[in-house]
């Protein structure tokens, strides 16, 4: 029983992390219909650029948060212009900016790669709660507590914002059809720069989260949160929040349970079957409602 | 009495001269030879593969700045990037064997990588060396060769010795499940405990990709084995020893060389302190002379010791230069691949003892060590 609640929490923490960055995911896929690449790159950055902030400056755990959520927001909107805007100004389709975005990934990538001196690093012991909240009769890591809190206070933010904001209005106005939000009043452009910001920061969050509790900050982590994002996205319905993050979460304590109970190596089989039978049977995932092609 | 010197100088310079001319022909021919060398310092493994490319770039520098080539000859290391892929790797080679001043080559940490290269070189008769492959059957004379050692010997050299100090009668092991080296390593691992009583109580996986190891540390530490092995790869295992030292677990663990780089030891930190691994070099505790040499130069160099991945960088570049030595004149591949045959031993050998066994490097040396808590590598005292 102990085993049982001890993978309940590490798939919860692990289904967090892939909520939070799918929710930064399906924001551009359902704003901007871009099917971004590149978004993983956006988490593995705002990892690095925390460790950054931890290590050179001894910035404490909140503006850790900060400083990576900001790093990404900047390279996610940095991306967006150099990018995609340009496509945008040419009204290229959706496989134009998902080569742009792949080329963008590998330059991340690489680029990432050089800042860390091609090594997996991790933040110092004492930049982040790191202590154990209960070891008996289940082992409580604070880091994974925080994971599932933030992933709650996001999804709950987001929407509301989504829905109760007139700035959600205006983002969801403009993913819909960013000429008729611009007669309606709406400035585009800064609802564009908004959302790619927004998504950027979400999947930093993920990324800078993950690379605490994983003690991995590295090109590879915004990698293995990629797929697992896209999964949640899907599974939850690209157009909603709340889908996405309880996708995320059920995909995180699907992939601990497998492992635990399976097999390790039937584990990714059994996640990425989930996202095939709801591509089949339920495309618009569980809370979503429009098509998957834009009108 | 002029004539009376001249007849003995004359006989002695006729002596001489087959004497010179057998000198002379021993010598290789100035100039510059390259060596063709795929690199990995991008990619999944570039952590290692950034050490191993510095290695060698380190041993071209002695060897030429020694002059141990000879007057006015040098080494060269033309350099393409694989950055740990397949393709990426096969078209820099095919470049690189396509430039007749290539005269030797040198690649790969992935021993898919290393096997698909080998046909090219086979069929270019171009010598290749293997710097961090581990697939056994690798080598095959004259071209191909591997120093890197083969995952067994040391698996069991430091589980018998675990099994001496120790005598688990538990064991848990933690694997990758999508590597065939590591599982190989395991197994070799595995057969020597059990047959000393040694009861395996699980066996955890996880995948080359996988970055959060949390469900795999709580599901070892359920098993409570009195020891846990791991074999799996620089990233995992140090992610996973953090995970189950968080957790609580106080109990035993061993590992393997993947943790003796100092960068993985700065990421983990005291929570890697007594885990044991083997090596067969470790910069910390080298004894023989060319090893001490090797990291002093290392460390001038790079401003870091060496790991056991830039040794491997190192000899690579050894074995080649040491066959291009015995050569005279301006050998082709095809005469330094038939040199470098004959070889059953590596000069300059920083391990302090190899052999070199139908092309597969081969240490009689396995050093049982863990970090200690102020980050140095010493031997491992249970």
């Amino acid at each position: 029983m102990e085993l049982f609640a001890s993978q309940l929490l590490n798939g919860l923490a692990l289904g967090s992390l892939c909520g939070l960055f799918g929710i930064g995911f399906g924001l551009v896929f359902a704003t901007l219909g871009i099917l971004n690449a590149a978004q993983g790159c956006y988490a593995s950055w705002a990892a690095i650029i925390g460790l950054a902030a931890a290590e050179k400056m001894g910035a404490p755990f909140p503006l850790i948060m900060l400083a990576g959520m900001g790093g990404a927001a900047a390279v996610a909107v940095a991306v967006d212009q150099l990018g995609f805007q340009p496509l945008r100004t040419r009204g290229a389709d959706m496989l134009g900016a998902l080569i742009t975005s792949i080329a963008f990934w590998m330059i991340l990538d690489s680029l990432a790669g050089f800042a860390t001196g091609q090594q997996s690093l991790s933040f110092p012991s004492t930049s982040y709660p790191g202590q154990m909240l209960l070891t008996e009769p289940v082992p409580l890591p604070a880091m994974q507590l925080i994971t599932i809190a933030v992933l709650v206070a996001v999804a709950v933010g987001m929407h509301l914002l989504m829905t109760r904001s007139s700035v959600g209005s205006a983002i969801r106005a403009v993913g819909w059809n960013p000429v008729a939000a611009a007669l309606g009043g709406v400035n585009s452009r800064s609802i564009i720069l908004l959302t790619a910001a927004l998504s950027g920061a979400i999947s930093g969050l993920a990324g800078t989260l993950g690379g605490v509790l994983t003690s991995n900050v590295s090109f590879t982590l915004g990698q293995g949160l990629l797929l697992k994002g896209f999964a949640a996205v899907v599974v939850g319905g690209y157009s909603d929040v709340r889908g996405t993050a309880i996708a995320g979460v059920i995909l995180g304590i699907l992939e601990v349970f497998v492992g635990q109970y399976i097999s390790t190596a039937l584990r990714d089989a059994f996640t990425y079957s989930l996202l095939l039978v709801f591509l089949l049977v339920k495309p618009q995932g569980l809370f979503g409602k429009g098509s998957l092609v834009r009108a | 009495m002029t004539l009376r010197l001249t007849k003995p100088l004359l006989r002695l310079t006729a002596a001489l001269v087959p004497l010179l001319g057998a000198t002379a022909a021993s010598a290789l021919d100035a100039g510059t030879y390259k060596i063709g060398f795929i690199a990995d310092r991008t990619g999944v493994v570039a952590f290692a593969g950034v050490s191993y490319a510095r290695g060698a770039e380190l041993a071209v520098e002695q060897i030429n700045a020694t002059g141990a080539m000879g007057k006015d000859t040098k080494l060269e290391i033309v350099e393409r990037e694989g950055g740990s892929d397949a393709a990426k790797s096969i078209q820099g080679y095919n470049q690189l064997v396509a430039d007749r001043n290539v005269i030797a080559t040198s690649c790969c940490i992935f021993s898919g990588i290393a096997g698909a290269l080998k046909p090219i070189a086979i069929a270019n008769k171009v010598p290749l060396v293997f710097y961090g492959a581990t697939m056994p059957g690798l080598p095959t004379l004259p071209y191909a060769y591997n120093v890197t050692g083969l995952p067994g010997p040391q698996e069991v050299a430091l589980s018998k010795h675990l099994v001496e100090v120790l005598k688990p009668k538990t064991v848990a092991y933690f694997v990758l499940s999508d590597n065939d080296a590591f599982q190989a390593r395991f197994k070799a691992s595995q057969a020597v405990f059990e047959a000393a009583g040694g009861k395996t109580v699980g066996v955890v996986t996880a995948l080359g990709a996988d970055t959060d190891f949390t469900a795999q540390a709580t599901q070892v530490i359920a098993l409570k084995p009195d020891l846990i092995m791991v074999y799996v790869t620089q990233i995992p295992a140090s992610s996973f020893i953090a995970a189950v030292r968080q957790r609580g677990w106080t109990g035993r663990m061993a590992t393997n060389e993947a943790v003796s780089p100092i960068a993985v030891f700065k990421k983990i930190g005291p929570a890697l302190a007594g885990v044991p691994f083997s090596v067969n070099f470790s910069a910390d505790l080298t004894e023989s002379e060319a090893g001490k040499a090797f990291v002093k130069s290392y460390k001038q160099k790079f401003g870091s010791d060496p790991d056991v991945y830039a040794g491997q960088g190192f000899t690579a570049i050894q074995l080649i230069a040491q066959g291009l030595k015995s050569l005279p004149g301006k050998p082709t591949r095809e005469q330094l691949a038939e040199a470098m045959a004959k070889f059953d031993t590596i000069q300059n050998d920083i391990y302090g003892g190899v052999t070199l066994i139908n092309g597969q490097v081969e240490s009689k040396k396995n050093l049982f060590v863990n970090w200690s808590p102020d980050g140095k590598i010493v031997p491992w005292k249970p």
